[in-house]
């Protein structure tokens, strides 16, 4: 039987980084397995007049919160990782995307280190990657809108990719991101940890329940690419046509890198009553917003990995509006979930998609049935499960190679090494290689093109 | 000379799911190994040569079983998929590294 001691890197409430909520939910559900002995989140500093819950729940694992990063700093990495050395956890895991850290290059970059640096202490490291920098649409996506730094942004993220792989796990929520990842850096300690539902069995949503007039919903963190103003351009198209009164509401924040997006957008609607911005929304709130809306609808402008909010919706078996962008439509069919789409950039198509939902009862409860059951297929609880195998598997490697048993190395895995071994100056040199073709590229294309002009 | 002679039988079940295991059907799956497991069955052999589609909630129910029967002192093998399209996610989730997994029954078998 495990005993673990768990070090969890992530974002958390009352904290609003992002993937606090996943944090969350992830924590909600490792609290309750038998096999952990002590968990302890390693969170971003909160604003002042804001701490983390600190009240202990009898016959859950003990829960520690230690704050000990901020996004945007520079001291990140040496803030988390005295902390994990004074807590010597058997396992540590991350829960992050790129931009986890800081919207700034500096600051993300120095945060993506530190999984790598605590492999290289000698902890058994996995690392939760949201999003892979190869399906990122970085100018959409609000990061980059000089393709000389989108080129420079990309190579950055091939390196911390191949950093990020020294660690024991990366672990991607998405078939095709396994694929690509192993594909690419030619890896196999890379694994697929689907996102998973995050409530344990909510009823499917009755169309009584929804409120009236019939709500069009949209939540997240909004600004970068997650965008509003052509949904409410869509709302004003739905409004003027001749229907009953409809409701838009935008449930959310402001993304970390995108501060007074929201109040800006609101301000400008502030004359239209039947456009709600509800702000933050605390847990205890999320299953009326969602069980309320008619329809939820993706306003995003790029994709960025497997949607939490996507998720969500499915588990209160809600039909969803989704852009035409990438492969999203192919990522969501492959985790069971389908919905209608339109053409990003186009109000009157987007208007178009929520009307075939809105008008038609039978379509909506039909994707929202097949959203449910896509939900229920894979609640969180059970992906935490798979963790603590993958967890298992690690430890028992590391300690027959403590033994000097020879590790079993199928399919010429590299994963499962002993903690402290699986980097060599060869990954680094790999990353500084990757660097290097990514500029004999570049020049070479400049060249190319200046012959050409 | 004195001779003991002790017979011991192990119960394995053998349980061989036909086409896609999904979000759609894992549920009647998950249902069977309940069904299962509550008669005491520990030990499972899940063959699944003729499965032509594994996703992540077949995977996640593949999964609960053998975290049940693992608690309950079992375990479960699995004997490989033919079609591609079931062992992807098989290999994909590295859940081929942590069920025991063999080319057919008999090898299942003998792995017990």
């Amino acid at each position: 039987m495990l005993n673990l001691k768990i070090a969890l890197i992530t974002t958390y409430p009352p904290g609003n980084g992002s993937l606090n909520e996943y944090g969350y939910h992830f924590v909600r559900f490792l609290r309750q397995k038998t096999g952990v002995a002590e968990i302890t989140l390693l969170t971003d500093d909160l604003p002042e007049g804001q701490s983390y819950p600190t009240e202990e729940t009898p016959g859950l694992v003990p829960l520690q919160i230690i704050p000990c990063w901020k996004f945007e700093s520079w001291h990140n990495p040496w803030r988390i990782l005295k902390v994990i050395r004074h807590l010597k956890p058997d396992v540590v895991l991350f829960n992050i995307q790129f931009a986890s850290f800081g919207s700034k290059k500096i600051p993300a970059s120095l945060g993506l280190l530190v999984p790598m640096l605590a492999k290289v202490s000698g902890y058994p490291t996995i690392v939760l990657l949201h999003n892979i920098m190869e399906t990122i649409d970085l100018k959409n996506a609000g990061f980059n809108s000089n393709p000389l730094m989108e080129k420079l942004t990309r190579l950055f993220g091939t390196i911390f990719t191949r950093l990020l792989l020294t660690t024991d796990w990366v672990a991607l929520t998405i078939p095709k991101y396994v694929e690509i990842v192993e594909k690419k850096y030619h890896t196999h300690n890379v694994l697929l940890a689907p996102h998973g539902s995050f409530e344990d069995s909510p009823a499917l949503s009755l169309e009584a329940e929804l409120a009236q007039p019939l709500q069009i919903m949209a939540f997240g963190k909004f600004g970068t690419y997650k965008k509003v103003e052509q949904l409410i351009e869509a709302f004003r198209l739905l409004q003027s046509e001749n229907r009953p009164p409809l409701e838009l509401v935008i449930a959310g924040t402001n993304s970390p890198n995108a501060p007074g997006y929201l109040e800006g957008l609101q301000q400008k609607c502030s004359e239209e009553k039947n456009i709600r911005f509800t702000g933050y929304v605390p847990e205890e709130a999320v299953a009326r917003i969602f069980g309320e809306a008619a329809v939820v609808v993706f306003p995003y402008t790029s994709t960025t990995g497997s949607s939490g909010v996507l998720h969500q919706a499915g588990e209160y078996g809600k039909a969803v509006v989704l852009p035409r962008i990438g492969d999203l439509a192919e990522i969501i069919s492959e985790e069971g979930y389908t919905g209608e789409f339109f053409e990003p950039g186009d109000p009157s198509a987007l208007a178009e998609a929520i009307a075939k939902v809105l008008d038609n009862p039978e379509r909506r409860r039909e994707i929202g049935t097949q959203n449910y059951i896509a939900a229920r297929g894979l609640p969180i609880a059970e992906v935490v499960d798979w963790y603590l195998l993958h967890f298992q598997a690690l430890l028992e490697l590391r300690d027959q190679s403590a033994n000097g048993a020879a590790l079993p190395q199928p399919s010429g895995q590299p994963s499962g090494q002993p903690s402290g071994s699986g980097i060599t100056i060869l990954d680094f040199g790999l990353g500084i290689l990757d660097c290097m073709v990514a500029i004999a590229l570049n020049l070479k294309s400049k060249i190319k093109k200046s012959k050409i002009g | 000379m004195e001779l003991t002679i002790t017979e011991h039988i192990v119960r394995i079940n053998i349980i061989a799911p036909q086409g896609r295991i999904d979000a759609f059907c894992a549920p009647e799956l998950r249902k069977q190994f309940e069904v299962l497991l509550g008669k005491n069955e520990i030990k499972f052999i899940l063959d699944l040569s003729a499965v032509t589609f594994l996703d992540s909630a077949g995977m996640a129910a593949l999964v609960s079983l053998l975290k049940a029967a693992r608690e309950a002192g079992g375990d479960v093998k699995l004997v490989w998929p033919k079609e591609e399209a079931a062992q992807r996610i098989l290999r994909l989730t590295r859940f081929d590294r942590v069920f025991d997994i063999a080319d057919n029954q008999k090898a299942a078998l003998s792995s017990f």
